[in-house]
């Protein structure tokens, strides 16, 4: 590894002089002349019938040029997940009901923003008010108004069930009765969103046949074939332009209906159409994360070694599929991979209820799902008399462990991310003091805890490859062109650094034309955590497919085998002779004279998991999931004031094994982004709801973290894996699983300081407070 | 982005902005920051036909009157107050109040008459109203309560959130209010009516002048707190503030002004957990029996996700610390230990 100059350093971002300067585009930037503004109709009731829509009166308001309703559409659905078993099952707009409230009816076109509103406030709609159901458990009850038909496959006899994911392996009766302990508890999380900060902007433009598209977007490939399926046009007709994307967590990735709205107002006006979201809208109308009420039983032995374990997973999934159906298969996922569960049985519903549709969120479900595992796992810990380490020791995976549905863990390095969280932060020294202390003085309480969690590393989904091609210059530079969106992870620098290293060029010395779907390859998107992994691999290809072409033109004019040859400063240079030498300007000149005009464009392709045939069945598990698997363990050390019940933050460690680091500043920001969410979801963000209706749509009493909330975020790693120049990079995840092993690790230290077991978040002080004087109670009693 | 037609007008003075007010009637709104007034036209809580922009007008600078009371301004902005060393060297509390609003951009930006005249707040109201509670609500001129169904017409159930009233209120001040013809002067406490519908007295054809906050009495001292959940860029969950005064003996408590603000229409001042103090010693006991009685006398109001019964824990203590804090500072001396921090 000592002779990697690119890869495995922290180099500066390819973006970052554009970004900060104010330079970089982003679709808001994109100005066409003649530009329209679009604008939706929403709905203002959570579940009611149409009876009538009249858009007549909006239409004959000067300056409208055109409005649209599902009339004028192609009745083509679309959804989250497209497959057999779960088809698409959304319309662009409303047909006969609408199921939430914020549901797109209608959208218009005018010249500008004001007459669009206008118009909007014209359109006549008569609804049937239907009941609406929020709670997943009343809404799944048998009888209860249908939001959704049931999933077919659902034999059970629960009424908008959207999909149901179950698998089970051993024997779990037994195994809780074999265990020495058994518990069951049950834990809730919240409404939370993503909190991107540029909303959602589309510009499209429909022009001789083509349409032209800006979007905010987390993959533009994916947007595409989404796109063009709705507007049945073919995708060499759609066209997403690269722009830049101001923060997505999973709030960008499917189809929108601003998107077509915005496509097919161009397309009847042959004007472009700009719709740009408001905030208000995203809170209320747009899709967030996904709450889930986690069951949880546990059978441990004696060492707190895990027997059996029971998971039954409601999600609160929102009046569409979404992805509410992907969440539940994926909390198994997050279930399995750390520990060792020799007798499993799983259950996950994905429950219809009149919210807005849910996207991923960072994290998709692994959150939610560490939070209850790893509270459960301090529970028993204590109730056994282990410390939370050994406890965590005795189950955590070793190396090369198989995985229940066939993949391996192979080098994981969990118990060395174990070993060394405990040993940096002290915690077995730290852990429990504060609740020993007999009368500490002040109202300030420190307290410890720790989580672990594991993440997959890309997973097959459309459109499951990426391809990559580097375009060699006749001065020696070189153009990366690949389909990979820069959503501010550093995509774009991270590519930069393997094409240098592999090519070995200047950063400076390569240009990225990016995610332009028509003139760039193919790509994964920025969305299923494995794009270093893909599409680095696939750079990586690339590179070394023009490095072997260059090479190979270069031994035919210095007379001297490839294997002689070595590269550096843009020039072939031969070992044996260094005097024998030849610049990539020569050498290229050579290739183009004599190999027909080659002027050297490598190509390279990356698939995950090449030998399986397509992802997982998300109904039973069944297939290979990922390749990599991360791993991290993560440990938390909070302050509560116990007069007021407010919790804070104050040091977060990560430890993590993320596979090779290919930017270890990038990484290193990644860690610090999710400490910071994850306390925000720990402690400050909730969307709250009354109805179905949004009642903070702000960022003003939506309250995200500050710089000032920050915690001291501290990491370190343990490469667990080998790298050769020439080998594909075992880089893992790093970009979501770290926000859940830390909420785990929060609540486990407001514990630790003050006796408070958290069975649901957020954190409130009104719930540490009513913790806190439910103890004095029963103490005094 | 403002989707409405409106008119913009910049008088050169005060006088010449009164008289257009007068003019105008309820159909005008006075800019100053902007930082209330604007997001409240957006979202079409406020549809002012014309905006009269005082942003001809400068601000006199912080002085002492006669009388030795501090004089601020309506149009300072709130950052200068906040760094002023006039009111830092003054009135500490007044400066802290005004530090803890908002961030440094809202500050650089909001005045002191902004804040004191900013319209009450509740989730329901603070909204677009474009598809969600389209239907406008009694405080939009309509004709229905979100949060209380029940509700009479004109009893609009709101919070009214300046951080700075309550400090002002807690040091005696008084508020200067400018009209046509005439200006009238009364204690700030005065100035706000406890209700949502019109939280202030202000009529249509005034606006605020000027705050005067008087000497400290001898021996006094000042506790303030703003509870929020992420430190800024944020309205309170909670504001106490309070001034005290101890005897000459340094023992007993003299005086005692302790105002609640932001869990009800206006701020409340807390008379009868102010007058238990007096006379008394200002025993632990009797600070946390002070902070109880001034929570149980206060109307309490849940407001943005927060249940009454922890508004009340909240203030309950934050009033304990603030007025153990004001009793330590009036031990040490007028004005002080009082500097921001």
């Amino acid at each position: 590894m000592s002779n990697l100059s690119f890869v495995g350093k922290s180099r500066k971002r390819k973006d970052g002089p554009d970004k900060v300067t104010g330079k970089a585009v982003y679709s808001q930037d994109v100005k066409l002349p003649g530009t329209l503004t679009g604008r939706i109709l929403r709905s203002p009731h959570a579940h009611a019938r149409i009876l009538r829509i009249d858009t007549s009166r909006a239409k004959a308001l000067p300056g409208v040029k055109c409005v649209i309703t599902v009339d004028d559409t192609k009745g083509i659905k679309h959804g989250f997940v497209e497959t057999p078993r779960y088809p698409p099952d959304q319309e662009v707009f409303a047909r006969d009901k609408v199921v939430h409230i914020g549901q797109e009816i209608a959208a218009v076109a005018a010249i500008n923003d004001m007459v669009a509103a206008e118009a909007v406030g014209l359109i006549e709609v008569e609804y049937e008010i239907l009941p609406a159901l929020f709670r997943p458990l009343a809404s799944m009850k048998p009888g209860a108004v249908e939001i959704q038909p049931t999933h077919p496959k659902v034999d059970e006899p629960y009424t908008n069930i959207a999909g149901k994911t179950e698998t089970e392996w051993g024997d779990v009766e037994q195994g809780f009765a074999e265990a020495h302990l058994v518990r069951t508890d049950r834990f809730e999380s919240h409404l939370r969103t993503h909190g991107y900060l540029e909303p959602h902007v589309t510009l499209a433009h429909w022009e001789n046949d083509k349409l032209n598209v800006w979007t905010s977007s987390m993959g533009t490939f994916v947007k595409r074939s989404k796109l063009a399926k709705v507007l049945d046009l073919p995708f060499s007709s759609v066209r997403i332009h690269k722009t830049y994307t101001g923060g997505t967590f999973g709030g960008k990735i499917d189809l929108y209906t601003h998107e077509y709205a915005a496509s097919r107002l161009s397309m009847l006006t042959n004007r472009p159409v700009r719709i740009v979201a408001s905030r208000e809208e995203i809170f209320s109308a747009y899709r967030h994360g996904q709450p889930l009420t986690v069951e949880l039983k546990t059978g441990v032995d004696r060492n707190g070694v895990l027997v059996a374990q029971q998971i039954k997973i409601i999600n609160n999934a929102g009046a569409h599929r979404g992805s509410g159906v992907v969440v539940i298969f994926l909390c198994w996922g997050f279930t399995m991979a750390p520990y060792r569960i020799p007798n499993f049985k799983y259950e996950g519903y994905s429950v219809y209820t009149n919210y807005t549709t849910r996207a991923p969120q960072r994290g998709h479900g692994c959150p939610q799902v560490r939070f209850a595992i790893e509270s459960q796992m301090d529970m028993i810990a204590e109730e056994l008399g282990i410390d939370p380490v050994t406890i965590r020791m005795n189950n955590a995976r070793d190396p090369e462990e198989d995985l229940p549905n066939s993949d391996n863990v192979h080098q994981a390095g969990l118990k060395d991310c174990l070993r060394l969280a405990a040993e940096k932060t002290d915690f077995l020294r730290n852990y429990g003091q504060t609740r020993k202390a007999a009368d500490l003085a002040g109202s300030k309480r420190r307290g410890w805890g720790i989580g672990l969690s594991s993440y997959f590393t890309g997973s097959l989904i459309y459109p499951n490859g990426s391809g990559v091609m580097v375009k060699m210059n006749d001065d020696g530079s070189a153009v990366v062109l690949t389909g990979a969106l820069d959503v501010g992870q550093g995509a774009e620098t991270v590519i930069s650094q393997i094409v240098a290293e592999e090519l070995s060029l200047e950063m400076e010395d390569i240009k990225l034309v990016t995610s332009d779907t028509d003139t760039t390859p193919q790509d994964i998107g920025a969305w299923i955590s494995g794009m270093t992994y893909v599409t680095g691999n696939a750079s990586r290809e690339a590179a070394g497919n023009a490095r072997e072409k260059l090479l190979e033109v270069a031994a035919e004019q210095m007379n001297t085998p490839k294997s002689d040859l070595r590269l550096q400063d843009k020039m072939v240079i031969s070992i044996s002779n260094p005097d024998n030498r030849l610049s990539y300007r020569q050498v290229i000149a050579a290739s183009v004279a004599t190999h027909r005009g080659d002027t050297i464009i490598g190509e390279g392709f990356w698939r995950t998991m090449r030998d399986e045939p397509m992802h997982p069945s998300l109904a039973t598990t069944k297939g290979r999931w990922s390749e990599n698997y991360a791993f991290s363990v993560q440990v938390a050390e909070v302050e509560v004031d116990i007069e007021t019940g407010e919790a804070r933050l104050i040091k977060a460690l990560t430890v993590h094994d993320c596979g090779f680091p290919v930017n270890p500043g990038l990484v290193k920001g990644q860690v610090d982004g999710q400490v910071s969410m994850a306390l925000g979801h720990a402690f400050m963000e909730e969307v709250v709801t009354r109805n179905g209706s949004t009642l903070n749509t702000n960022w003003l009493d939506y309250r995200m973290p500050t710089i000032h909330n920050m915690a001291i975020s501290e990491d370190a790693d343990v490469i667990t894996e080998q790298y050769k120049v020439g080998q594909p990079y075992r880089t893992k995840e790093v970009g979501e699983g770290l926000v859940s092993a830390i909420l785990a690790a929060m609540a486990n230290a407001v514990y630790d300081a003050t006796g408070v077991r958290l069975h649901s978040t957020p954190f409130t002080p009104a719930k540490i407070l009513s913790g806190l004087q439910k103890l004095e109670q029963k103490k005094a009693g | 982005m403002i989707l409405y037609d409106f008119e913009h007008e910049r008088p050169g003075s005060l006088q010449d902005v009164a008289a257009r007010l007068a003019e105008l009637g309820p159909t005008a709104g006075i800019l100053a920051g902007g930082t209330d007034l604007l997001p409240n036209m957006r979202l079409k809580i406020r549809t002012p036909a014309t905006l009269v922009s005082l942003g001809a007008i400068a601000a006199q600078p912080p002085g002492t009157d006669t009388d030795g009371w501090l004089r601020i301004d309506a149009l300072t902005r709130l950052s200068e107050i906040e760094n002023s060393d006039t009111v830092r060297a003054a009135c500490p509390m007044f400066a802290r109040s005004a530090h803890v609003v908002g961030s440094n951009q809202i500050r650089q930006a909001g005045t002191l008459g902004g804040n004191l005249c900013q319209e009450i707040r509740c989730l329901y109201l603070n909204q677009e109203h474009d598809f969600q509670f389209v239907a406008p609500c009694y405080k939009r001129g309509g004709d229905c309560c979100y949060p209380y169904p029940k509700n009479e017409k004109d009893f609009c159930a709101s919070v009214f959130m300046s951080d700075i009233a309550p400090a002002l209120i807690a040091l005696g001040s008084d508020i200067e209010l400018v009209g046509a013809n005439a200006s009238r002067r009364m204690a700030v406490e005065d100035f706000y009516t406890g209700v949502g519908m019109t939280p202030t007295v202000l009529r249509a054809d005034e606006l605020v002048g000027a705050v005067m906050v008087p000497p400290p009495p001898p021996n006094s001292g000042w506790g303030y707190h703003k509870s929020t959940i992420r430190g800024g860029l944020e309205f309170a969950m909670v504001v106490v503030a309070a001034r005290v005064a101890l005897g000459e003996d340094g023992e007993t408590c003299a005086d005692a002004r302790i105002v609640i603000g932001a869990v009800s229409e206006g701020p409340s001042r807390a008379r009868g957990a102010e007058s238990a103090l007096v006379g008394a010693a200002p025993t632990p006991e009797a600070i946390a029996a002070a902070a109880s009685a001034a929570v149980a006398e206060c109307r309490f109001l849940p407001h943005h996700n927060f249940s009454v019964e922890y508004l009340k824990q909240n203030a309950e203590v934050y009033l304990r610390r603030i007025l153990s804090e004001a009793f330590g500072r009036a031990k040490t001396g007028p004005g002080k230990g009082g500097q921001d921090q």
